[in-house]
């Protein structure tokens, strides 16, 4: 390796890192919290709402999963304005990822609602709660532990998906990389050296993931 | 304080319950036996309605509610109902992620509208009742099974019902734990607490029921005091079931 591409490397690793903290980070932070209450809302349609919801829902999912999250974005970016309707890249980025984190986290949300016996709404039905009381007090509490693991992994992907909002222009941390290499021609090192970020910022997620996950664990209900 | 006409239950075309008629004061003990299938679990759940019934009544305290077939029942009834006792599992369904102590707090706060600190008081008596008050900040999977099943009497007494429902309330069980709930449950009938047990425990049943039903395919058919039922049985189903027992 040449003296300056030791410079390169040295030179974009703290602009890259900060673009890694300052945008991806936040981007993906934003739209799991966004997504995982829309995932909770689409889950509950899913299985308690009024019978004309619940196709409403099941179309959002079935769409969601149905197509590649990339072309989702393209449709809010490039597509919504020639229907008079333009959005930001930061906020288009934010609402197709808030999207597919609803859509797939209703999934692994209802699946945790279910799984919880049956016994437990008798008993707080017996004690006269109603369904939204038993749903809130006794059901919701315990599916929220069994979605810890999925929805940490759902976590990790979308942090890593955030970099296909770099396509519809923003500027997060996949993007700035690629301005880098578009000056010094360098795409080998750069690349590797942006995925080296990822892989930093996924590690450290998953190792917190495993201590939560622990935690749960010992104060085990089970 | 309880009674029931008419009471009819199907699950699908399967005739679960064939018209059941029962009294029983305020303060008495029922005991339900019978064989498996019978539809004791399922007279049981028709009392909170958990199972709701196709035809019939149910009186139970102060609230009565008659059943249509196709009629629907408005959810204030239900839970009026359902407020008028408390029920004991057979596999206690603890809520397992709340102390024994929060697991009685719990209906207080959130259908009584208690204050919490009341609610705790209650929580705290009700645990020393059923000789538990050294466990109150243990969670369910710290419990043997014993202890989870008296948390679940102390639980289902929270609100103050003018009935306790049991279903098979020893049969998940460990043998050598059985006896300390049955004596909380004796202790109870020996206070004057109204309560229903479906039970396969003769003996128990013998002990602390002031009136006993038989039932087999969604019938009564027998019942008494327990020194008639037992002793003295007049259908012959009721004498071939507890001759089966005696064997
Ligand atoms: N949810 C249900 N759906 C369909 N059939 C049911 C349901 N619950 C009970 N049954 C049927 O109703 C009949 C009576 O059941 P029930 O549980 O009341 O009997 P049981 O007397 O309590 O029996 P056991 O002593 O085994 O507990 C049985 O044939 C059972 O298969
Ligand atoms: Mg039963």
């Amino acid at each position: 390796m040449s003296d300056n591409q030791i410079q390169i490397i040295t030179d974009s690793f703290w602009p890259l890192l900060k673009a890694g903290v300052v945008y991806t980070i936040p981007l993906t932070l934003i739209s799991f919290t966004l997504g995982l209450v829309l995932a909770v809302i689409t889950a509950l349609v899913r299985l308690y709402a009024w019978d004309f919801l619940k196709p409403v829902a099941r179309f959002y999912v079935w769409v969601i999963r149905g197509t590649p999250l990339l072309v989702q974005l393209f449709i809010i970016f490039y597509g919504l304005p020639s229907v008079g309707l333009t959005i930001n890249p930061f906020l288009s980025a934010i609402i197709g990822f808030t999207l597919s984190v609803g859509a797939y986290g209703s999934e692994i949300v209802r699946a945790a609602i279910i799984s919880i016996p049956k016994g437990q709404w008798e008993a707080a039905y017996s004690l006269g709660m109603t369904r939204w009381q038993a749903l809130r007090r006794i059901i919701l509490p315990q599916a929220a532990r069994v979605t810890v693991p999925p929805l940490g992994n759902s976590f990790i992907s979308l942090l890593k998906d955030t970099s296909l909002a770099s396509a519809i222009t923003y500027v997060e941390m996949f993007r700035r990389a690629q301005q880098d290499v578009a000056r010094t021609y360098e795409p080998m090192l750069l690349y590797c050296e942006v995925a080296l970020i990822y892989l930093l910022f996924s590690t450290v997620l998953s190792t917190l993931q495993n201590i939560v996950e622990k935690r749960l664990d010992r104060s085990s209900v089970s | 304080m309880i009674k029931l006409q008419g009471l009819h239950k199907a699950y699908g075309k399967h005739q679960v319950l064939k018209g059941i008629d029962l009294e029983l004061p305020k303060g008495k003990v029922l005991a339900i036996i019978g064989p498996s299938g019978s539809g004791k679990t399922t007279l049981l759940r028709c009392l909170n309605l958990l199972e709701v019934p196709d035809k019939g009544a149910v009186q139970l305290g102060s609230v009565s509610l008659s059943f249509q077939e196709g009629v629907k029942l408005p959810f204030k009834d239900v839970l009026s109902l359902r407020k008028q006792s408390g029920m004991v599992f057979q596999s206690f369904n603890l809520f397992p992620h709340m102390t024994a102590l929060e697991n009685i707090v719990e209906a207080q706060v959130t259908v009584q509208k208690k204050s919490k600190h009341a609610a705790q008081l209650r929580a705290r008596s009700l645990l020393e009742k059923v000789g538990l008050a050294d466990k109150a900040d243990s969670y369910p999977n710290r419990l043997s099974g014993g202890q989870q099943q008296r948390v679940a009497i102390a639980r289902a007494m929270a609100l103050e019902p003018e009935v306790l429902l049991f279903d098979e309330p020893t049969s998940a069980l460990d043998p050598e734990l059985v006896e300390e709930v049955l004596k909380v449950i004796k202790q109870l009938a020996a206070e004057g607490m109204t309560m229903v047990i479906v039970t396969h425990l003769m003996r128990f049943a013998a002990e602390v029921a002031d009136h006993v039903i038989l039932m087999d395919d969604g019938h009564i058919v027998e019942e008494g005091a327990p020194q008639e039922v037992f002793r003295q049985p007049k259908s012959s189903r009721a004498v071939q079931f507890l001759s089966r027992l005696a064997e």
